[in-house]
């Protein structure tokens, strides 16, 4: 909600500067942003009060000295009679209909009502639902003014369950269905309750006699409407989270004061219908209470203090809770408003000891998995568990965020698939990934299995001992015998055949219940440690890679290592990796074969081949000038 | 092809695979958690109306409970777990006070953008013992900022609004940029969440804290966009051994 600083501070007698009511109102709570003059208010969903001028400054007092200075009708008001009926009065407790009468719709606007389009830069409407916007800005309370000349006939407010075609004052049509609470005029609806009026009854540039109903309805009733209806409604934002039940005469009368600023009023009527009393709620006074929930030792005197400035009454040995405040039922409650007056920050810590737990065991043999996992080097992987295809045992989501992703995955390896040929389509040729989860299934009552799935292809390793060896059922079965001997993996071959690629290497798999491992696995050494910091991430390329391998001849064995030194550390924006892919050493020929191989990638471009030739040219360049090195065919 | 062993021949690099960013990130909050003294609780990630909403004070009204926020499955019988907050109400209903544990993992809302999505993770603590008040929460709460962010941080405590938690708090960090950044929320188990587990509020009060993973690894590994830990991108996961 935006609310501009010169409508705030022209109430405030000390005459605050933006930023000083700025911290004051994240004290308070109420995170915002500054735009210019206005704040952009966020309020949390149980200050519905605060969604108004008003209903800040209400908090605000507890730093100011507030003047509302808004002049309302006080005289004595005729009753409008009026033909209507509350069905809900559940929904509806209480409902006030004003009914005005104008000589001439003012041209000009003046005072609180043109600078609130002024300095908030908002489009005017028509005359009077401009004044009920401003005083929803102003007081809080949303009002739904009707064109009294088309409301002629039986109103009657009513929840509905049948289907009905309903255009808005907005224009736009929509289908009521399941249960609305609504205005109908001779049975037809005129009115989403709290939500938007309709276009049959609305006020035009012309009227002059208008009909205004102020309500509080049940946030209920009310919660979810806009969005089902896809309307954009201050009215239902408001009503969502709750308004003042007891606000109705002063609206209606602040409204009346309004438009007779403005022009000249003929007649005017009200009418207020109030099924029964608004609960008030009662507190003890209880400050040792509230100094052993903050962890504070202030006095009753300061505590009820902070309270009045809140508008909190005192009387016998009780905290009555302002009509506004609907929020507040508990100690508790009130101890978050003495914190808040306080100020989080200023409350001083207090020293905590939790009381030591015997030391967990908890999902040790996973971890212990995921670490050996990792030392044969496999990724952890997240997926999500959102999927199109539906099987049997598969758990239907009621409302997916699209047809794409309507159930959740009964298997890990589905997903683990797609991440293999993610990768594999990035040019990756060494993949190994793993994923634990909880899988859910449904057959006759809901199942969970947690689970760890496994998947490979491609080489071993990228290294000259495992850069020709390929992943297959041997190599995986091995590495897990090594640490579980006495278990049984069911390793399986994945078909390439329905798969969207041209790689022919071998895909394997193994989805398993983490149920089955045993204890042996705690028996394991793990290599790898969690980092030890966290990495700053580098921003990764999209962009295609190009290979270049060079295999060198080396008959002075004292230079392998210049070699390996000045190779594995060339720098080169163009190159993303560098590692030997090959070493042989002839003991007969005196010789020893190695191989480097290079990936070349750029962040930024597509690189061409003459970018690549020239960074290959000069690794080429640099390493044949140590001496003893030769590179076969050149 | 290799040849027999040589003392010529190069360091032999194995590369060793890496746990995912945010699984780190948990575990990492999670050992910190434990050494402070909590025990890890888990739950299910499949919950009921009664444990996700109704015994968290969370009303039929709020809209949280709508369907555009809330994943319901199988007729609406139940929903995917919205905050990790269900397996408290679990661990108190299963434990006598003192109690203090924590709980992490996979939470789901009806989200998805740069910055949301419909599946991230959560790590919540609750302490629940005779006289735990705000002051001592507050001091959990550097303690655990510090460890996570270090001593020189700057951080703020505001007040906000959780139905499980009266007095409830959001606490912001201030970046290198000078920025507020939302790190976590926290607050005194409200009087009813304990009412609701048989806890007797007028002997014991809580605290309950919960922290949101990916915000926190975002900002602890320079990503900006929340999807790119979810790609399996083996040029992303390699960043982070």
């Amino acid at each position: 909600m935006k609310i501009a600083y010169s409508h705030l501070v022209q109430h405030i007698a000390e005459n605050p500067s933006i930023e000083d009511i700025s911290d004051n109102l994240f004290q308070l709570g109420h995170e915002h942003e500054i735009d210019g003059n206005i704040f952009d208010m966020e309020f949390t969903p149980n200050r519905g009060d605060c969604l108004s001028i008003n209903g800040l400054l209400r908090d605000l007092a507890v730093f100011y000295t507030i003047d509302l200075n808004q002049d309302m009708y006080t005289e004595k008001l005729d009753e409008l009679l009026i033909d209507f009926e509350n069905l809900s009065e559940s929904t509806c407790p209480q409902i006030s209909f004003l009914k005005l009468e104008i000589d001439q719709v003012p041209e000009i606007y003046k005072d609180s009502l043109d600078s609130y389009f002024l300095d908030l830069g908002l489009n005017k409407n028509n005359f009077f639902t401009d004044v009920s916007n401003y005083l929803s800005y102003e007081t809080g309370q949303p009002t739904h003014c009707y064109d009294a000349n088309t409301m002629s006939g039986k109103l009657v407010f009513h929840e509905i369950e049948k289907n009905e075609v309903f255009e808005t004052l907005l224009d736009k049509k929509i289908t009521l269905t399941s249960k609305n609470s609504v205005f109908s005029l001779n049975n037809k609806v005129i009115n989403l309750a709290g939500v938007v009026g309709g276009k049959s009854t609305s006020c035009s540039a012309n009227t002059k006699t208008v009909l205004i109903e102020c309500a509080f309805f049940q946030p209920e009733a009310i919660i979810g409407k806009s969005i089902k209806y896809d309307i954009q409604s201050e009215a239902s934002h408001k009503f969502e989270r709750g308004v003042d039940p007891e606000c109705h005469d002063g609206v209606l009368r602040r409204f009346i004061n309004i438009v007779s600023n403005h022009t000249n009023i003929k007649d005017m009527y009200i009418i207020s219908y109030k099924s029964k009393d608004s609960p008030i709620t009662q507190i003890p006074v209880n400050v040792s209470k509230i100094n052993q929930i903050i962890g504070i030792n202030i006095s009753e005197k300061e505590y009820l203090s902070y309270l009045s400035k809140l508008d909190f009454v005192i009387e016998e040995g009780f905290i009555k809770v302002p009509s506004f405040r609907s929020d507040v039922k508990t100690q508790n409650d009130l101890a978050e408003e003495v914190a808040r007056v306080i100020g989080y920050d200023n409350i001083a810590t207090s020293n905590i000891t939790i009381p030591s737990n015997e030391k967990s065991n908890h999902r040790d043999i996973e971890n212990k998995l995921r670490y050996f996992l990792l030392d044969h080097g496999f990724y952890e992987v997240i997926n999500s568990p959102f999927v199109s295809l539906s099987s049997e045992e598969a758990i239907k989501v009621d409302n997916p965020l699209d047809s794409n992703r309507e159930f959740l995955r009964t298997n890990i390896t589905n997903s683990l698939v797609d991440n293999l040929l993610f990768n594999e389509r990035r040019q990756k040729d060494s993949i190994k990934l793993f994923e634990i989860s909880d899988i859910y299934s449904s057959k006759n009552a809901l199942l969970k299995k947690r689970k760890l799935s496994i998947i490979a292809s491609g080489r071993v390793g990228l290294n000259y001992e495992e850069f020709s060896k390929k992943i297959n059922k041997k190599y995986l079965t091995t590495l897990f015998q090594k640490i579980l001997s006495n278990e049984v993996f069911d390793f399986k071959v994945l078909s390439r055949d329905s798969l969207d690629t041209k790689i022919k290497n071998e895909i394997i798999s193994l989805e398993v219940d983490i149920d089955m491992f045993s204890n042996d696995i705690l028996s394991y050494k793990e290599i790898s440690k969690p980092p030890e910091k966290f990495n700053q991430y580098s921003r990764i390329s999209d962009l295609p890679s190009s290979i270049k391998d060079i295999s060198y001849s080396i008959k002075d064995y004292s230079k392998t290592q210049d070699l390996q030194d000045l190779l594995l550390n060339y720098k080169s924006d163009l190159i993303k990796n560098i590692y030997i892919f090959d070493y042989f050493k002839n003991e007969k020929e005196e010789e020893i074969k190695i191989g480097f191989r290079f990936i070349f990638q750029s962040k930024k471009m597509t690189l061409k081949s003459a970018e690549i030739e020239l960074v290959y040219n000069d690794i080429v360049r640099q390493s044949l000038e140590i001496s003893g090195i030769s590179i076969p065919g050149m | 092809m290799s040849s027999s062993k040589d003392i010529l021949s190069p360091k032999l690099i194995k590369d060793s695979g890496a746990l995912h960013p945010i699984n780190h990130m948990k575990d990492s909050i999670m050992n910190l958690l434990v050494s402070f003294g909590f025990e890890i609780v888990d739950g299910p990630e499949i919950e009921t109306e009664e444990f996700n909403f109704d015994m968290l004070n969370i009303k039929k009204s709020h809209p949280a409970r709508q369907m555009h926020d809330t994943f319901y499955v199988e007729n609406k019988s139940n929903l995917l777990r919205t905050h990790t907050s269900p397996v408290q109400i679990r661990g108190m209903l299963e434990r006598k006070p003192p109690i203090a544990f924590i709980s992490g993992g996979k939470v789901y809302r009806k989200d998805d953008d740069a910055t949301h999505l419909p599946m991230f993770h959560q790590v919540e603590g609750i302490y629940v013992d005779e006289n735990v008040n705000f002051a001592q929460l507050k001091d959990l709460i550097y303690k655990i900022i510090y460890s996570l962010f270090g001593e020189d941080v700057q951080l703020r405590f505001r007040p906000s609004y959780f139905p499980f938690t009266e007095p409830s708090a959001e606490v912001d960090i201030l970046s290198k940029e000078g920025k507020w950044l939302e790190i976590l929320g926290c607050g005194l188990v409200n009087p009813v969440v304990l009412e609701n587990c048989n806890i007797d509020s007028s002997k014991y009060s809580g605290l309950a804290f919960g922290l949101g993973i990916e915000r926190i690894a975002m900002l602890k590994h320079g990503v900006t966009d929340i999807r790119e830990f979810y790609k399996s991108n083996l040029d992303f996961l390699s960043q982070f051994k």
